[in-house]
């Protein structure tokens, strides 16, 4: 009587279950043949199979237990380079036994990486390429070093096509027999922009509730992104001080938001047409948005930092009467 | 003798000025005689030289109590408190009833006196008489636990209306001669001390028999007073010129981290144009960086730029002067920091056990991920349980997911276990 989130439940464990990003599967396929692979860069939108594709060639490579034969970092969680050396420093020591003839480092999200930190894993690469192979994975190539991505073989990931998403989807509420509406699957397939893991935790979420229809898919779309940001601002802005820092308590409490999240929400929401304000406005905090993530960066406190923001909000508000 | 000895209240009806505390003391005094009393101790607290002492012994005096004192800070020693604890343990005898009477409990060093407050704790569990202790701030955090046996019931600081009162009957009854604007120089530099107007006066008493404005502006001096963080916050934002805002910061014995938190709190408390808000949270938020850079690069030197900014820059955020009584009460955020802290650490630890099995980031974990498992915990608990048991997600975390249905979840897991 256990369930998994069905974004790991349903993942691809084998190249073969992979539906989608036809001809990257069958490059890889071959070189799972020939047991022999280069560096590569995977390279594409979020929610498009890099990481999985990744974890299901290591499977086919060396089998069940094929974790052990692979490291995986973050960058985006493990941001020093330091970090990242040492780790590949431990694991490329140990020497592999087996028929492949080398380990694999996993590095996701490689492109949010300072290009320092890029050049010195350039040099990883190198010291290394006798045991170990890099895949690299990026949501914007352009932001990954040219002498990397030389070193790499590099796979453009597309964006999934409607039919791949809503088939899948489809497919998961028949194993699950969840009854769902097709036009409630169409209608997550807009709202996750073709991302296959945000489509499937939505369809998790609305099948939680019932039936899937489109009445549920707005439902759960909306519970899981609570408007407290924009409520914030917006109370801030109608010179409503008090109540919009009783908000940012409740965000910082109950959802356990911290400082540089909650001026990260707000950054969007200044750009959204939701909240009406005249451009100049916009500018003028956002400019304002940006100074105060710095000093949280910095270590500033987060409650202090944001009450400044919130009174600044307040007063421009009332000045220019939104 | 020394007058403040000579002149101290003999009779409750000479205490100038603290009804409030007075009768709470009177009705708690005749609820122990009951035997009714919710708390068996009280703590007295008020700012140095506003009676506390004085209060409890006219009450001793007036009620027939025998009083039975003890400076807390002196009795670091185990015999010390072994003394209060027996005086304290025996029923009124012959001696008649007594009041224990505990001075200056904020004087306990929580380093020093390792322990102190336990035994205090101790002895107020087991006492069958009524016991008073003073302090002149009871929120430091050693204090805590004190706090949550005894009633806290709070003394003003004195007017100078009120300590001139004094002032002249002592004249009088002293046969000396004094001109009224003496007497108010001496109450306003008091600031509501009344010990230390007392020895003002009496010092330039013995200096010349006829008591003049100059020869109190030749014997007393402002002192150097630590403020209730209340009081500092009253003087700091009504201060009318920078060298008193900038004092206010630093006479209260609250760290600059701790006292930035009753600012914080309280600049909406103080200002309502949102103008004058503006400009004291941007002031404020300067300080905060400041203290910021001293503790990363240990340059002690811009410690003034930090108080310049927390005081006098929040003061003077105002655009036009006007004394304002404001209540200002304890931060909230006191509290919601810690709640706001463990909150963090349930969304990091979840999103360390998610990455890993969804192969991504703890970043879109959070906000891709967690969003979602919110709404299947608040929405339907049953399904919830399952996936709590899919992940052997603890407790905490559950709660923390599910919030007002973590019952209903909880339940769910445990007949899933079953």
């Amino acid at each position: 009587m256990s369930e998994l989130l069905w974004a790991e439940k349903y993942r691809p464990r084998s190249l073969s279950e992979v539906v989608n990003q036809k001809e990257i599967v069958e490059r890889l396929k071959r070189f799972i043949a020939e047991k022999s692979i280069p560096h590569m860069l995977f390279a594409g939108p979020p929610g498009t199979g890099k990481t999985t594709i990744a974890h299901a060639l290591a499977h086919d490579l060396y089998g069940e237990n094929y974790r052990q034969y692979m490291l995986e970092l973050n960058a985006s969680d493990e941001r020093k380079i330091e970090v990242i050396r040492t780790k590949v420093k431990e694991f490329a020591r140990s020497r592999v036994v087996g028929e492949v003839p080398f380990k694999i480092v996993l590095l996701d999200e490689a492109d949010n990486m300072t290009s320092d930190a890029q050049q010195a894993l350039r040099r990883l690469m190198e010291l290394y390429s006798a045991s170990t192979r890099f895949i690299l994975t990026a949501n914007y190539p352009s932001k990954i070093i040219e002498p990397i991505q030389s070193r790499c073989a590099v796979f453009r990931f597309t964006s999934l096509k409607r039919e791949d998403v809503v088939g899948r989807l489809m497919y998961i509420c028949n194993q699950e027999k969840v009854v769902c509406r097709e036009k409630a699957l169409d209608i997550i397939y807009d709202i996750s922009e073709g991302d296959m893991r945000r489509a499937i935790n939505i369809l998790q979420a609305a099948a939680a509730l019932g039936e899937v229809t489109e009445d549920s898919v707005y439902k759960v779309v909306g519970l899981a992104h609570p408007r407290e940001v924009r409520e914030m601002l917006q109370l801030a802005l109608a010179g409503n001080f008090v109540e919009a820092r009783r908000k940012l308590r409740d965000l910082m409490i109950n959802y356990g938001l911290s400082g540089v999240d909650i001026i990260k929400q707000i950054h969007r929401e200044i750009f959204s047409s939701e909240v009406k304000l005249p451009d100049e406005l916009r500018i003028i905090i956002a400019d304002y948005a940006g100074e105060i993530q710095f000093r949280l960066v910095e270590g500033a406190d987060d409650e202090i930092q944001l009450n400044a923001f919130l009174a600044r909000l307040s007063l421009l508000g009332k000045k220019i009467k939104v | 003798m020394p007058w403040i000895i000579k002149y101290r209240p003999k009779h409750i009806n000479d205490v100038v000025n603290q009804d409030e505390a007075k009768q709470k003391l009177i009705n708690w005094l005749k609820a122990w005689e009951e035997g009714k009393v919710e708390k068996k101790a009280i703590l007295l607290h008020g700012p140095a030289g506003c009676g506390k002492t004085s209060l409890v012994e006219a009450i001793a005096k007036t009620f027939k109590y025998q009083l039975f004192e003890m400076n807390a800070s002196d009795s670091r020693r185990k015999v010390d408190i072994e003394r209060i604890a027996k005086a304290a343990s025996q029923t009124a005898g012959i001696m008649g009833r007594r009041i224990i009477l505990l001075d200056e409990v904020d004087g306990l060093d929580p380093r020093a006196d390792a322990g102190g407050v336990e035994a205090l704790i101790e002895v107020i569990k087991n006492t069958r008489n009524p016991i008073i202790m003073t302090a002149n701030n009871p929120y430091q955090e050693h204090l805590r636990p004190l706090r949550d046996v005894a009633e806290l019931v709070p003394m003003k600081r004195l007017s100078e209306r009120d300590v001139i009162t004094v002032l002249e009957r002592i004249c009088k009854s002293e046969n000396l001669y004094c001109e009224p604007g003496a007497l108010r120089e001496i109450a306003k530099r008091s600031e509501g001390d009344l010990r230390s107007a007392i020895n003002d006066l009496e010092a330039a008493a013995a200096l010349n028999k006829k008591v003049t404005l100059d020869t109190v502006k030749a014997v007393s001096t402002y002192r150097n007073r630590v403020h209730a963080p209340w009081e500092a916050l009253q003087k700091m934002f009504n201060s009318s010129y920078i060298f008193q805002a900038r004092e206010a910061v630093t006479s209260t014995d609250l760290t600059h981290d701790e006292f930035i938190t009753w600012i914080n709190e309280h600049i909406p408390t103080y200002y309502e144009n949102p103008e004058e808000m503006w400009r004291a949270y941007e002031a404020l938020s300067r300080a905060d960086i400041y203290l910021g850079r001293i503790v990363k690069t240990q340059n002690w030197d811009l410690l003034s730029y930090a108080i310049e900014m927390m005081g006098p820059g929040v003061a003077f955020a105002r655009t036009a002067y006007k004394y304002r009584w404001k209540a200002f009460k304890m931060p909230e955020k006191i509290k919601l920091l810690a709640e706001a802290k463990k909150s963090r650490e349930y969304r990091e630890a979840l999103a360390e056990v998610l990455a890993s099995r969804l192969l991504t980031s703890k970043a879109i974990v959070k906000s891709d991920v967690i969003p979602y498992l919110r709404v299947i915990f608040t929405q339907n608990p049953a399904y919830a349980a399952k996936i709590v048991l899919g992940y052997k997600l603890p407790e905490e975390l559950v709660k923390w997911l599910a919030g007002t249905r973590a019952k209903d979840v909880l339940s769910y897991v445990k007949k899933g276990k079953k």
